[in-house]
């Protein structure tokens, strides 16, 4: 069982079927779970599924949603970004992550994002912070 | 004959927890102002000396506006609660 941080190839293709919309008015409406060390996430997940999600006081199946902010482009590359997200007052362990499309039919993923081992809050929060959006860091680019 | 070819990255998030308490308004003021500006290593001194400067106003910045948000978030639910009947529970939270 692994999770490695990638953007799921599903998603690629569904860029160029028009499925995915990161505006942040008016866009789809993407949500971030948590998994578990025992979860397999990676370029091959092509969906939101709850086996091996992670569970805990304050964290609900199927994760939380998040802010969108709006896709810009810097030289010849494009990107977006998302508000950072936080579980307050969470009892929580969690390995990675998934971002999915919960507008879209089907939950289509986005990307899987790999912690680096077990993160655990007890009974405070737990933040994801998405890193600076430009060029070169945010979390979804395209050059 | 032509191809386009495009690349698609996903970048690196950070994972910070607590235990039994909340971040600090010192820790959130870090994640902000990371958020906020990315500084080159390979930037000019002079403008890199100067984006670090204005860096560590943001953070100060930052950090006394996130202590007077709650300062004033404990002002409104010191009234919710004493105007509940909670007054015991609204003075403890006053002295926080």
């Amino acid at each position: 069982m692994t999770i490695a941080t990638a953007m799921c190839t599903s998603f690629k293709k569904e860029l160029l079927e028009a499925k995915h919309n990161f505006l942040a008015s008016g866009g789809n409406t993407f949500k971030l779970a948590l998994y578990t060390s025992s979860a397999t996430l990676g370029a091959a997940t092509t969906a939101y599924s709850a086996t091996n999600e992670a569970s805990g006081t304050n964290y609900s199946a199927g994760g939380a949603d998040l802010g969108n902010v709006n896709p810009t482009s810097s030289g010849t590359t494009g990107f977006t970004d998302f508000d950072d997200l936080t579980f307050s007052n969470a009892t929580i362990t969690a390995n990675g992550a998934l971002i999915y499309n919960d507008t879209a039919s089907g939950d289509p993923a986005v990307c899987s994002l790999a912690f680096g081992g077990d993160k655990t809050s007890t009974s405070g929060d737990f933040t994801i912070q998405f890193p600076t959006a430009d060029a070169s860091n945010a979390i979804i680019r395209i050059a | 004959m032509f191809n386009v070819a495009v690349e698609t990255t996903v970048g690196q998030v950070n994972v910070q927890t607590t235990c039994n308490r909340g971040f600090t308004s010192e820790e959130i003021a870090t994640n902000a102002v990371a958020k906020i500006i990315s500084i080159s290593e390979t930037a000019d001194p002079v403008i890199k000396a100067q984006a670090e400067a204005f860096k560590e106003r943001m953070y100060w910045v930052i950090v006394a506006a996130c202590d007077q948000a709650i300062k004033s978030d404990r002002t409104t639910l010191y009234n919710l609660f004493k105007s509940n009947g909670h007054a015991d529970m609204a003075e403890i939270l006053r002295t926080l």
